[in-house]
């Protein structure tokens, strides 16, 4: 059958699981490679896949191609017409998406199980012969709903394009990182028929790709059907690396924007420099952020919402990123009169007091706990699951570090989320933007003056 | 447009479907506890999060008159510290037992909804309960909840979404309706909830009699019975008063409000109207007439104002109860809500009209109608698979008075309703002389076109 199987038997990560779902990975000649977990509980299958493109692979003037060219991937292909795709999955009593982040495009249908076979076809049917079915109708209306996409998500919201900036910040001008998925408008209105042609002979081979499938599946037959569908897809090889996304571990200053904006309230919102994800010390950051702003037990939550009554949320996010350091996400949105410096003083003495001393055992266990149910709610579905095979497949070379992914972070020591504070979550990694209500009359100046910023960008 | 330059893949014809596994929505298991509280049970292997939704039938309507959002303030409070345990202590033991403690006060009854790991199901469970029997509404802590609701509310105005859907419920229903109002209070409203009223508010209307707990997910080496026993089992108290609920009355007089929000880039778009829940015989077919209209991007509103125009990310249509009685004197908020680009906001309201009137004129198709009932029938294990997904529907159930069945029977009634019908039921919901719509946007831009377009008198208000 053209391909090489190796199998496991593994835990699932999860607690109470008498045993560990059954896991096997396969490779195509063609290059595909191959992730099959049965679980027959829920007469359901979920197929993911992962493609190795995401925003960092483009080129300046054409930020937000990727995530283009994933909606024209819903626009039909050889044997599909128009919408096709999605009218044929939801038909069969299935739901699908696609999604599109800084390092890879990924594309999901969870089908009733008798149906898995129809969306592998789907799926081979995009993968071989988007080409002969992409023209400039599709082209120019994706582009149109993109954009709409772009002012719902970003332009039309308060905050809105917080995380653009910051980003903008974190990683420097001709960093693969320094723009996200969703573009600019100037860029997504000069991208071409051509450029998407390009984009997709260059990013959608075989070999760039993981399949997986999830759920109350065979693993024979349904080895047999992806190799019937995606095994004649011939091989291609044009894909440059992404640009290198190496950057010291810190930003070497801190960098700081005072926005006056129509917005409801003052708020501070910053990132940090994290190590990268797969490596021990991005679990240690991710519980760092927990036992300080995850959750309403957070230091930060108990200090600034509970003690001082300063702020109405505060709290730390992250983004886990693998090939460029992981981004740390500060959000404070200010209570009543509080002003920013109180909050920023604050925010330094948790910061400083947490990097000397540490986190204490209760919160280690506590923030160990939520991680830990983070996980189990990803595993709870087939869909998620296949998602994480692919996730690790793609970024690690192993779908099944999935599985242990938890153990991973339980095995963290105090030490090590003192260490990673104390040595990342500092005003020399920083990058902050200062949010100040205009009261209403400054919001279009504002966006005028983000116009500019992004055509010279 | 053929790729020349590689060899081309071998095409295979689409596969046939094989046969489906039977799949139904399950029966939860009932049990009357001795306290009162009524327990629906439903066991789902390989569920590691466990789903705990617990149903107080206490309406808005119990709100005292002026203190709107006391209901909400009153059941965010039950997790701000308990007698065993402080506020940041309570988060902390929640947390260390890796458990998400949610409450809510809607129209038609409370809810509290615990996630816990099967691992630590009981002490998420009594804590749970500690909440519900025994919380402290210490002074500090209410006061703290009545400062944050109030910072809360500039956010929530400034959300066009958010706006949206404020300035429709003001408009569609009658001013002195509860409904007309935010679920969770207004500014001057909020101002006025002191501790003393949080505390009266949850001594009138918080009892295990007449409420429900629905617990959903893997009991595998648990004595569910025990553990309800030693943890909700212990919470007292008699009967409640029935609160006084009041038919939904609606004026869908059509018209069009404008909130103005200047500088928007896009219109937030919520038309809407009030109509039949699920008690009504009609809900299948209006389910289904629904989904054609705007269900997904392949339903007739998306079909034009996304993927022909591209004026539009998406444009859904959606009926949502707000109440509902076994006594069928409730109801549900029709609408179709999406934004649309500012510069074309009044050719995208023109087409959603006319893909209205076209629907009133020659109806659904066959195509339409089948491909409907096989995504709503077809999609339901993937929608089921959680212990969340599954515990909240039958917690809806329960607030609306239906019977433990309905969820279940419910796709063999889509499976009989035919087209005709669906297509009544479309048209029914949304008349398009009967329809309010709020569109939250640049006045300036937009007042203009809508004029023209004859939808309704229209009235600009400021933000």
């Amino acid at each position: 059958m053209g391909h090489t199987a190796t199998e496991q038997h593994a835990a699932d990560g999860r607690e109470n699981a008498a045993a560990g779902p059954r896991v096997t990975e396969h490779r195509l000649a063609n290059g595909l490679r191959v992730v099959l977990s049965e679980d027959r509980q829920t007469p359901v299958a979920a197929v993911c896949l992962w493609y190795d493109v995401g925003s960092r692979h483009e080129v300046p003037g054409r930020t937000g191609l990727a995530h283009l060219f994933e909606h024209l991937m819903f626009q039909g292909s050889a044997q599909v017409p128009g919408n096709g795709h999605f009218e044929l999955v939801q038909s069969a009593g299935g739901s699908l998406n696609g999604t599109t982040s800084f390092e890879r495009t990924n594309y999901f249908e969870t089908m009733p199980a008798h149906e898995l076979e129809l969306a592998l076809w789907l799926e081979a049917d995009r993968m071989g012969t988007l080409l002969t079915a992409l023209d400039e109708e599709s082209m120019e209306n994706q582009r149109d709903v993109v954009k709409n996409e772009r002012r719902q998500r970003y332009d039309n919201v308060p905050y809105g394009t917080a995380f653009e900036r910051l980003t903008a910040m974190v990683y420097p001008e001709g960093h693969p990182y320094h723009h996200t998925p969703i573009g600019s408008m100037a860029d997504l209105d000069a991208a071409s028929l051509e450029d998407a042609r390009a984009f997709f002979r260059t990013y959608y081979a075989p070999g760039n790709a993981v399949l997986s499938v999830v759920g109350d599946l065979d693993t024979e037959r349904t080895l047999g059907w992806i190799e019937k569908y995606f095994g004649s897809i011939p091989a291609h090889d044009g894909k440059q690396p992404p640009r290198d996304g190496t950057l010291p571990d810190i930003t070497g200053g801190d960098q700081r924007q005072v926005l006056v904006e129509d917005v409801p309230a003052r708020a501070l919102l910053a990132a940090y420099r994290l190590p990268h994800d797969g490596t021990r010390a991005a679990d240690a950051a991710d519980l760092a952020l927990t036992v300080l702003g995850g959750g309403e037990s957070s230091r930060l939550y108990n200090r600034l919402v509970r003690r001082d009554g300063t702020a109405v949320t505060a709290g730390f996010g992250m983004m886990r990123l693998a090939g460029a350091p992981s981004f740390a996400w500060l959000d404070v949105k200010t209570s009543g009169d509080a002003e920013i410096p109180a909050i920023e003083a604050a925010v330094a003495e948790e910061l400083d007091r947490f990097a000397a001393e540490g986190p204490t055992p209760e919160e280690m266990e506590r923030a160990q706990a939520q991680l830990e149910r983070e996980w189990l709610d990803r595993l709870s579905t087939v869909a998620g699951r296949a998602d994480e095979f692919c996730r690790y497949a793609v970024l690690f070379g192993d779908p099944k570090l999935a599985l242990t992914a938890v153990d991973r972070i339980l095995e963290v020591t105090a030490e090590e989320v003192r260490e990673i504070a104390a040595a990342r979550l500092r005003t020399d990694n920083r990058a902050a933007l200062v949010y100040e209500p205009s009261g209403g009359t400054d919001g279009e100046a504002a966006e005028d003056e983000d116009d500019v910023k992004e055509q010279q960008q | 447009m053929t790729d020349a330059s590689s060899p081309a893949m071998e095409l295979h014809p689409r596969p046939t479907g094989g046969e489906p596994v039977p799949w139904a929505f399950p029966a939860p298991e009932r049990t009357d506890l001795p306290n009162g509280l009524k327990l629906l049970r439903v066991n789902r292997p390989g569920q590691q999060v466990i789903a705990v939704e617990v149903c107080v039938p206490v309406p808005l309507t119990a709100e005292p008159e002026g203190l709107e959002g006391v209901a909400a303030l009153m059941v965010r409070a039950l997790s701000e510290g308990t007698e065993q345990h402080s506020a940041e202590e309570f988060a902390a033991e929640l947390e260390r037992c890796g458990a998400t403690l949610d409450a809510h006060a809607d129209h038609a009854a409370i809810r509290v909804s615990l996630e816990v790991p099967a691992s630590r199901l009981e002490r998420g469970m009594e804590l749970l309960a500690d909440a519900l029997r025994a919380p402290a509404f210490a002074d500090a802590e209410v006061e703290r909840l009545v400062r944050n609701r109030l910072d809360e509310i500039p956010h929530e105005l400034a959300n066009p979404a958010r706006r949206a859907a404020m300035a429709l419920s003001a408009e569609l229903f009658p001013a002195d309706s509860r409904m007309s109002r935010p679920r969770q209070g207004s500014e001057e409203s909020v101002a006025r909830i002191n501790p003393a009223a949080v505390r009266d508010f949850y001594a009138a209307q918080v009892r295990p009699t007449g409420s429900s707990v629905v617990i959903v997910g893997d009991f595998a080496g648990v004595d569910l019975d025990a553990v309800v026993e030693r943890t909700l089992g212990r919470w007292r108290g008699e009967a409640a008063a029935p609160a006084v609920v009041l038919p939904v009355t609606a004026d869908d007089t059509g018209r069009v409000v404008i909130v103005d929000r200047p500088g928007s880039v896009q219109t937030q778009v919520l038309i809407g109207r009030v109509g039949p829940d699920r008690h009504d015989m009609v809900w299948p077919a209006q389910l289904l007439g629904v989904y054609c209209l705007g269900g997904t991007l392949t339903s007739r509103l998306d079909r034009v104002l996304r993927e022909e125009k591209g004026y539009t990310y998406g444009m859904r249509a959606f009926a949502q109860v707000l109440r509902s009685s076994s006594a069928g004197d409730g109801a549900a908020m029709l609408a179709i809500s999406g934004s649309v680009a500012t510069d074309v906001t009044g050719p995208a309201m023109a087409d959603l009209w006319q893909v209205l009137r076209t629907l009133a004129e020659s109806g659904l198709t066959d195509d339409e109608r089948d491909v409907a009932v096989r995504n709503l029938v077809g999609v339901a294990p993937l929608r089921f698979e959680t212990a969340a997904s599954v515990a909240s529907t039958i917690a809806d159930q329960v607030d609306q008075q239906l019977p433990d069945d309905f969820q279940a029977k419910l796709y063999a009634r889509l499976a009989e309703t035919g087209t005709v019908e669906a297509t009544a039921a479309a048209v029914n919901a949304f008349p398009v002389d009967r329809l309010v719509t709020v569109l939250v946007g640049d006045a300036g831009q937009i007042a203009g076109p809508l004029k023209e377009l004859g939808i309704g008198e229209v009235t600009v208000v400021t933000a």
